[in-house]
């Protein structure tokens, strides 16, 4: 049973790793604490409804359409939200992905409807037998082709040209500027990336759970996974959503079925009371 | 010679114009004829439609009162002494519990109710702001959002504990034999009150320690080099916003009579935000204004989609089945528009163009 529900909290980490490491890669490229992240999963979830289901086109090329539309969506956010607002202070821009989440849930519920949908999808959902535990093959695919983008993403942003541009306009704006770097296009690819590894996770926790606006919410989650993985890094941002995924997972069996979000907030507080710079991001200096 | 000329400066200065006091009877006129006007529906025996009035009734101007509480104490926090709190509804919801557990538990009386839920609020603003000690910016922010979490829970497993799925219930508002039982009542109830806190947090602002305030706002370096105890003025402001916070939590769970641990969900706690954000963030005229935005925009699109009954297709299924997300949509992108145009809110656009009126006006 134990062993069960582990590997459960790894899928679903594995999932909210995913939607962290887009969220990571937004935050280091412009600096964005994007709280419409949850949306973005939300919006994975319904055009993969729209095109499943509501379209029937054949999976791949659906799944396709749904990286797509989510990469287009969040260069048009970029351009026509953020980019007017750079180097304006933190809350104001906060403030502005927040009444993004409100704008973007409200075309959802007019354009859906507010009950919830179910997803079918061609993907395995049947269920492994290993001694006395029962692994679901959907949460295995889900965990794979996670683990698989992240390290397509990894091996993107370390050995290819472009991943190193953006590596560099990430750690110093001025001097990437300098250097010739299109920084527009860097910061645009870089909220094409984390809103398309959005909607991969919303894919997934779409068919794992149901499609409702409330998927914002498990969306959120990754927001206490990157601070408690470390903001500015990489691969904390991965390491806080297996972190997440478990304690969620195990608190929902092991406490209660409520308590499983809460005890996720009392961690992000202890972090932030203890080590706010997170597990595995540094230390930032302040400067007069 | 230096001497007269400052003093003769600053009695020209210290004299309000008539104007003002023209302003201030007209406004007492309104405020105190409104309650009448939206319940009789006429003014002067001349019948006026809903349309007219906006689609607003006295209940409606209620909870505006009611949640003009909370945006002023928000606004105090954010604008005035520079702590961002996203969570800020979860002082409504300590409020509404601690008026449960005196007022519907222990029995006590609506005014001890009050104090108690002001005194509990102060309490949990210090925990909340605990964090302040040790995070700043972003982070701090982060920590309002997972105590707002936290407090909501413990909400929830206080009304499943104690009262049921369907909420907590509250006994009627009574002050001594008075009992509040009429929306005309509870608007001469509010109307003060409201008026005594934004005089309170006004003439806070123009104290001693309210310069420190808002010198830590603007550089918080300086002001501690200057000798201003950051950290205790952090926690004291935290105290006393989320105390008033508290009250109007409390004053809320009475007006419905009847609140659930859903009431007080990330959706409320982001209204706050949104509405100082409209009416302008650090200025106290601007919580009132944008508590007054979110009051009249569902009005005045319920009021507007009416006259749209014979549309069909994607335009219906905006304007008529859908008005409640409408409202929202509409109320993000009003936020999101004026973050990008005008940041100062709209009571910042009504002071710049007071000053514009007023340079044009001494120069012709």
């Amino acid at each position: 049973m134990f062993i069960q529900v582990l590997l459960s909290g790894i899928a679903l980490g594995s999932i909210y790793g995913l939607v962290a490491l887009g969220f990571a890669v937004v935050f280091k490229a412009t600096d964005v604490f994007n709280f419409a992240q949850g949306m973005f999963v939300a919006f994975g979830a319904y055009f993969a409804v729209t095109t499943i289901n509501l379209l029937g086109l054949p999976f791949p090329l659906a799944v396709a359409a749904i990286i797509a539309a989510s990469a287009a969506l969040g260069v048009v956010i970029h351009i026509v939200l953020i980019q007017p607002l750079s180097g304006r202070p933190m809350l104001s821009v906060i403030m502005l992905t927040i009444a993004l989440s409100i704008v973007m849930r409200a075309v959802i519920e007019i354009l859906y409807g507010v009950q919830s949908r179910t997803l079918s999808t061609p993907m395995p959902t049947g269920i492994f037998l290993v001694g006395d535990v029962r692994i679901s093959q959907l949460h295995l695919v889900a965990a794979g082709v996670s683990w698989l983008c992240m390290a397509a993403f990894g091996a993107f942003f370390k050995f290819t040209s472009i991943g190193l541009l953006m590596r560099a306009t990430a750690d110093g704006h001025e001097a990437a500027l300098v250097s010739g770097v299109n920084v527009k296009v860097m910061n645009r690819l870089a909220w094409a990336i984390g809103a398309g590894l959005a909607a991969i996770g919303g894919l997934f926790l779409g068919q794992l759970q149901i499609v409702s606006p409330e998927l914002e919410h498990i969306g959120l989650l990754a927001l206490p996974a990157v601070v408690i993985g470390g903001m500015q890094s990489i691969p904390g941002a991965i390491i806080g959503g297996l972190l997440v995924g478990l304690i969620e997972q195990l608190s929902a069996t092991y406490i209660s079925p409520k308590s499983s979000d809460i005890l996720v907030y009392v961690l992000l507080l202890a972090i932030l009371m203890v080590r706010p710079w997170g597990l595995f991001g540094q230390r930032e200096l302040g400067r007069v | 010679m230096t001497a007269t000329v400052l003093r003769s400066g600053a009695l020209r200065a210290a004299a309000p114009s008539p104007w003002r006091w023209l302003w201030l009877a007209l406004a007492a006129a309104v405020l105190l004829y409104l309650p009448i006007l939206l319940t009789e529906r006429q003014i002067f025996g001349f019948r006026l439609s809903n349309m007219m009035l906006l689609n607003i009734g006295l209940s409606q101007v209620n909870l505006m009162l009611i949640t003009m509480l909370g945006a002023l104490s928000l606004n105090y926090l954010t604008g005035s002494a520079g702590l961002i709190s996203i969570g800020h509804a979860a002082f409504y919801a300590v409020g509404a519990m601690t008026a449960a557990i005196t007022g519907s538990q222990w029995g006590w009386p609506f005014p001890l109710v009050l104090i108690a839920a002001g005194l509990g609020g102060a309490l949990a603003g210090l925990l909340a702001g605990l964090p302040s000690l040790r995070v700043r910016g972003l982070y701090f922010v982060l920590s309002t959002f997972a105590v707002h979490y936290l407090v909501v829970f413990a909400f929830m497993e206080y009304q499943f504990k104690f009262f049921d799925v369907v909420g907590v219930p509250y006994k009627n508002a009574t002050l001594g034999s008075w009992t509040l039982s009429t929306p005309m009542r509870w608007y001469f109830f509010l109307l003060p009150l409201v008026i005594f806190i934004y005089w309170l947090l006004r003439n806070s602002l123009r104290t001693r320690e309210g310069r420190a305030m808002q010198a830590m706002r603007d550089h918080e370096l300086a002001a501690t080099a200057n000798g201003i105890d950051v950290r205790f003025l952090r926690l004291k402001a935290f105290a006393f916003s989320s105390a008033i916070a508290a009250m109007g939590g409390a004053l809320y769970a009475y007006y419905l009579s009847n609140v659930t641990s859903e009431f007080f969900g990330i959706q409320f706690a982001i209204q706050f935000i949104a509405m100082i954000i409209i009416g302008g963030m650090g200025s106290l005229p601007g919580a009132v204004v944008g508590a007054a935005v979110w009051l009249l925009l569902p009005s005045i699109i319920t009021g507007l989609t009416a006259q749209a009954g014979d549309t069909t297709g994607l335009l219906r299924s905006v304007l008529v089945d859908h008005k409640p997300q409408l409202v929202q949509a509409i109320f993000g992108m009003l936020v999101i528009v004026l973050l990008i145009f005008a940041p100062w809110g709209i009571a910042g656009m009504a002071t710049r163009l007071k000053a514009r009126l007023t340079a044009w006006w001494s120069r012709s």
